[in-house]
């Protein structure tokens, strides 16, 4: 098949590559992970995962759907496909949290049926929802008996260490775990925590012995050769991964912890007219586009994302710049069982494509197009907020997806007011007529209405060039 | 530096002897030594003997400040 390519990312295991082909998403498993695969798929331990929503759903394949990409492969599976890939350094704490139980909770279940996990990468899990799901099918093999854990520094780098950052400094990994795609060390999470922390056991051996030794004077070739054969009891490391479970669901960001859900109740804007014309509009535009995979730039804590949820799109990938909305907005996704994954996003300035090559983690023009896109009371953040020309954040949001509802709030909207409290103002094309004349350019506008007293409207676009135009 | 070459002899004799004779069992992923030596360590008594062994030399020369040089040159494997 001509159109097959290989996932540019799937490169670190030599047990197998990922490939696409159209909508489809294939996975190869070559003769140095068959006996593996073999011996777990024989002990039912993929049946089970898969049952319980913990693993991607996977059917064996004709390897002939890879064409010449399927020669060398000894079996060839195919996996349900996931609406939106995201990478941890995009996920609020609670994402993070529950993608680390997961991995936690299938190593248990895995070492159950003799089987053992060959890493322990946050990029091996996705979402579906607030839902987290194990995707790399790969990663399972024969446990050895007495074999240590060998994922756990990478767990404590890609899991354990960024969700101490916040859990007990207060300090979001995001921007740190984006530049540091491979995560973030024990070493440097020492230095940071306070002693009151460190007086924890679970912090003494996690990161502040595991950094201590990482840097100790054993790094002499012949010791570590020495150690390459260490050996860590079955009951042990059961007990490790037992106790990490527990420690890491008492985890909660600092400073905010579990109020923000009894926070939300008093705080949320629901039931102003404003609001409600705003959801109505929302839910108006997605059941007449029934969008597959709807974008939601600036999400907040999701209301907007809900109603076009009601209202008919089949997904929602929302994107915001604030940690404490994202929280909500994840926890509220969870709560009301939600096809709802609210993502750390900074709309001036997306996620970038990185790793080997720049092509390993996908920026986020790279990894996918929207069906459908909604920027409520968005634009005048990158545009007075950020300095970006109005038609260029025009350009930008029309360009993401065929078809989309975006607000335009208007300089005496007492928000825009506020960004330019304290600064010039130089943005004498920042009205109405040149965002309308933005759109037009690009798209028809289908129906439009002002929302509010302040003069915020709504317009619904359906772009000219069809879903394949490029946007800037 | 001598000395620590001895000692990680040492160490690999000890662990055939309290760990059993294994082929490395290498992930293709690098656990890191810091790792292994937290597993050692919460692995119990034996793998903990093997940390000790590990810093044996650093424990003994806080103790002994000047080691005889013959000594050292005629245990260089």
């Amino acid at each position: 098949m001509s159109d097959v390519y290989p996932e540019p990312g799937s490169f670190r295991d030599p047990s197998g590559r990922i490939y696409y082909s159209g909508d489809r998403v294939y996975r190869s498993v070559t003769s140095h992970g068959a006996e593996d695969f073999v011996f777990v798929r024989e002990s039912g331990l993929i049946d089970r995962l898969s049952d319980a929503g913990k693993l991607i759903g996977t059917k064996s394949v004709s390897a002939d759907v890879l064409g010449e990409y399927g020669k060398d492969a000894a079996f060839v599976v195919e996996h349900q496909r996931v609406p939106f890939i995201s990478y941890p350094y995009e996920w609020p704490f609670p994402a993070l949290k529950a993608a680390a139980l997961l991995h936690l909770d299938i190593q248990l279940e895995a070492l159950e049926a003799g089987i053992s996990l060959s890493d322990a990468t946050a990029y091996n899990i996705q979402f579906m929802g607030s839902r987290p799901v194990f995707i790399d099918l790969l990663s399972f093999r024969k446990y050895r008996d007495g074999e240590i854990w060998a994922g756990h520094r990478q767990f404590c780098e890609q899991f354990l260490n960024p969700l101490l950052l916040r859990a007990k400094i207060g300090l979001s990994y995001n921007a740190w775990y984006r530049g540091s795609p491979e995560g973030i060390k024990a070493s440097d999470v020492r230095k940071l925590l306070r002693w009151r922390s460190k007086l924890s056991l679970n912090v003494l051996a996690h990161v502040v012995a595991q950094a201590a030794f990482q840097q100790s004077s054993i790094s002499k070739t012949d010791s570590k050769r020495s150690l390459a054969t260490a050996k860590l009891p079955q009951q042990s490391y059961k007990r490790m991964l037992s106790k990490l479970r527990t420690w890491i669901e008492t985890l909660e960001p600092a400073d905010t912890g579990k109020t923000v859900w009894q926070d939300y109740a008093n705080t949320n804007s629901y039931n102003s007219d404003e609001a409600a014309e705003k959801r109505a509009f929302i839910g108006k535009f997605a059941a007449a586009t029934k969008p597959a995979v709807l974008w939601d730039m600036g999400c907040n804590t999701g209301d907007y994302a809900d109603a076009a949820l009601k209202g008919g799109a089949g997904y929602c990938v929302g994107f915001d710049a604030d940690h404490g909305a994202l929280e909500r907005a994840f926890s509220r996704a969870g709560r009301d069982e939600l096809n709802f994954l609210p993502l750390l996003l900074d709309g001036a300035n997306p996620s970038p494509s990185q790793g080997w090559n720049q092509r390993e983690r996908g920026g986020l023009s790279a990894r996918a197009k929207a069906d459908g896109i909604i920027a409520l009371a968005f634009v005048h953040h990158i545009a007075i907020g950020c300095n970006v020309p109005l038609d260029d954040v025009v350009s930008w949001l029309i360009g993401l997806a065929p078809q989309g509802a975006i607000e335009f709030v208007p300089k005496q909207d007492p928000m825009v007011q506020e960004l330019l409290a304290l600064r010039e103002d130089i943005f004498p094309d920042y009205t109405e007529e040149t965002f309308l004349a933005s759109v037009r350019k690009r798209a028809e506008i289908v129906e439009e209405k002002t929302v509010t007293g302040s003069g915020r409207k709504l317009v619904w676009f359906r772009r000219h060039d069809g879903p394949d135009s490029d946007g800037c | 530096m001598k000395f620590r070459r001895f000692n990680a002899a040492i160490a690999m004799l000890v662990f055939a002897l309290v760990l059993g004779v294994d082929s490395p069992a290498f992930a293709y992923l690098d656990p890191g030594t810091g790792s292994i030596m937290l597993q050692l360590l919460l692995g119990g008594v034996a793998g903990a003997l093997m940390i000790l062994k590990l810093y044996w030399y650093r424990i003994k020369s806080f103790f002994v400040r000047d080691e005889k040089p013959a000594e050292k040159e005629s245990k260089d494997p």
